[in-house]
């Protein structure tokens, strides 16, 4: 049987079939390691951070619905001797969201909205105490 | 029934092309910040010393010492003058010097397209719209930057190279193909893949025509040129291809970890695709910043402090841009195969010169890539690979050119579709 011979439409389906491989495996990659792997996220971080960083104890938030209803997840932890309901927002709006859920109860100084970061201190927190969770921000 | 474009209305769609990227540089360069370009300091600091002391900076006055000072020179003296003559920016001539590079980048993937298919006008529209929207030229035309200047200079030897390969070399070829493209090594490291995929097609082509002439001429001339540089670097720094830090020690196998050949995290590059997601990951690294802007130095704040937020805008912006690079993506891959298949096919080195550029482009890319690892992903970057442009929007054209079936809907659908794919990007490459 003789050759086909190698049309230009032919190179190109030979093309495709080439970068459609390439591109799958590539996709086929990422699939199997997003499904096998989880990033660890934001408040995994912090949690992390404070608690081997700085030696906090961290709990779980549970009587705070503004707190809770954050997309990121939130914590709370005792800053020497202040305790911090740390919030994790995913959007600047949410963010806000949050701010403006807090701030109807006139919370002043002990809210500290810092990017991502809503924390609400049980009492004005210190410069030191700030200091702790910006430094276990990501 | 088949179909193509008329002469007029072809020849109206490439001067409303060129006009509008023309357009687009300009606009972009009188609207970017010049310090916001990669390595934009370094860079004045080496265009200073060039224009006013004629002389090379040395490792501790510029980071970027070990870049060939070709684009240098020409910027340096154009600060010099803007400087003298008191027209304001000093940095805004080197920058509109990349944006006419840009521009001529474009033009000669029209001419390479028209060298290679001449008769085949919507290829050529194809390739030279694909081009023209390349994100990564775009932005690198806006910059205080060497990058476009190498690659319009690269693809000019490309293209005398391919025109003499298809019909005959010459004396002239010869010389001006060799010093165009000793030029653009003056210019930019990322030409010399392409000197060395030019030499080996004109030695493949001297194999079957028995004429060696042109690849002594042009390997002599790009040499003469370029052999200045390499010796001063060698003698200077040690190596003709110094960099600006030394690469680690050990073997080159364990210089990057296996996440940055698989690149893992590849899904996230369409959904989120700006810094620091998959740092270091080669292939999602890379096709953000082609597409976007990983690193964000286009049109956004920089890169948010630990803890801070991105503006949605900016993120849902980019991921846009990697939605619509995928099609075009798979189809420039495409295109660079199918064309290499069509030059081996048919015996035709003209043909395979843009493939091989390509397949040189990128595995000198990857080689530096592990050669030299970054923590901070700095040596990933879209505009690095910008030599590639040619051979993967003409790539892309001849797909689409190929498969199509000759009626005028199809033709009326793939310039409505290239429509899309302009207007869709407008708000991305539009400062």
């Amino acid at each position: 049987m003789a050759p086909r011979s190698l049309t230009d439409a032919r190179a190109a389906r030979l093309g495709l079939a080439v970068a459609v491989v390439l591109v799958g495996a590539q996709a086929l990659v990422a699939t199997g390691w997003s499904l096998t792997h989880d990033d660890p996220t934001e408040l995994a971080l912090t949690t992390r951070c404070l608690e081997r960083e700085k030696g906090l104890t961290i709990e779980e938030t549970t009587d705070d619905p503004v707190a809770q209803s954050a997309r990121g997840g939130t914590l709370r932890t005792i800053v020497e001797g202040n305790l911090v309901t740390l919030s994790v927002a995913t959007s600047q709006r949410e963010a806000e969201r949050l701010r403006a859920a807090y701030g109807s109860g006139d919370p002043g100084p002990r809210l500290d909205v810092r990017g991502r970061y809503v924390a609400l201190w049980l009492r004005d927190p210190s410069p030191t105490q700030r200091q702790t969770t910006y430094d276990c921000a990501y | 029934m088949r179909t193509d474009l008329t002469r007029h209305r072809y020849w109206v769609a490439v001067v409303a092309v060129l006009a509008a990227e023309c357009a687009l540089l300009l606009w972009n360069v009188w609207h970017y910040d010049w310090l916001r370009g990669y390595d934009a300091y370094a860079n004045d600091q080496y265009a200073s010393t060039v224009g006013d002391e004629h002389r090379l900076p040395s490792a501790d006055e510029s980071g970027v010492w070990h870049t060939p000072p070709l684009w240098f020179a020409v910027a340096g003296l154009l600060r010099r003058a803007a400087i003298d003559h008191g027209w304001g920016l000093p940095q805004r001539p080197g920058q509109l010097v990349a944006a006419a590079a840009g521009l001529a980048v474009c033009a000669l993937v029209l001419l390479l397209a028209r060298e290679l298919w001449p008769e085949r006008r919507l290829l050529h529209l194809v390739a030279l719209v694909v081009a023209a929207a390349s994100p990564a030229l775009v932005r690198a035309s806006a910059m205080y930057h060497p990058e476009t200047l190498a690659v319009a200079l690269a693809a000019s030897g490309v293209l005398v190279a391919v025109h003499a390969l298809r019909t005959r070399w010459t004396v002239l070829s010869s010389l001006g193909a060799g010093a165009l493209l000793g030029l653009a090594g003056l210019t930019r490291a990322w030409a010399l893949p392409v000197i060395a995929a030019v030499v080996v097609a004109v030695g493949i082509d001297a194999l079957t025509r028995g004429r060696w002439i042109p690849v002594a001429v042009v390997s002599a001339t790009a040499l003469v040129v370029l052999g200045p540089w390499l010796v001063n670097e060698q003698r200077a720094h040690g190596s003709a291809l110094a960099f600006n830090r030394p690469a680690p020690a050990g073997s080159v196998l364990t210089r990057r970890p296996v996440s940055f050949f698989l690149g893992p995290r590849s899904l996230r590059a369409l959904e989120h695709p700006v810094t620091p997601l998959f740092r270091n990951e080669l292939v999602p690294h890379l096709y953000a910043d082609w597409w976007g802007d990983w690193a964000l130095t286009w049109d956004s704040p920089p890169p948010p402090a630990p803890g801070q937020l991105l503006p949605s805008r900016v993120v849902a912006e980019r991921a846009r841009q990697a939605v619509v690079g995928l099609l075009p993506t798979v189809l420039a891959l495409a295109g660079i195969v199918a064309v290499a298949l069509v030059a081996v096919g048919r015996r035709s080195t003209a043909t395979g010169l843009l493939p091989l550029t390509a397949l040189a482009v990128g595995a000198a890319y990857i080689l530096f890539t592990v050669v030299y690892p970054s923590t901070d992903g700095d040596t990933i970057k879209g505009t690095y690979l910008l030599m590639a442009l040619p051979a993967a929007s003409i790539g892309l054209a001849f797909v689409v050119d190929s498969l199509r079936p000759r009626t005028r809907a199809c033709d009326l659908a793939i310039g409505a579709a290239l429509l899309l794919f302009v207007a869709v990007q407008v708000p991305f490459l539009v400062l």
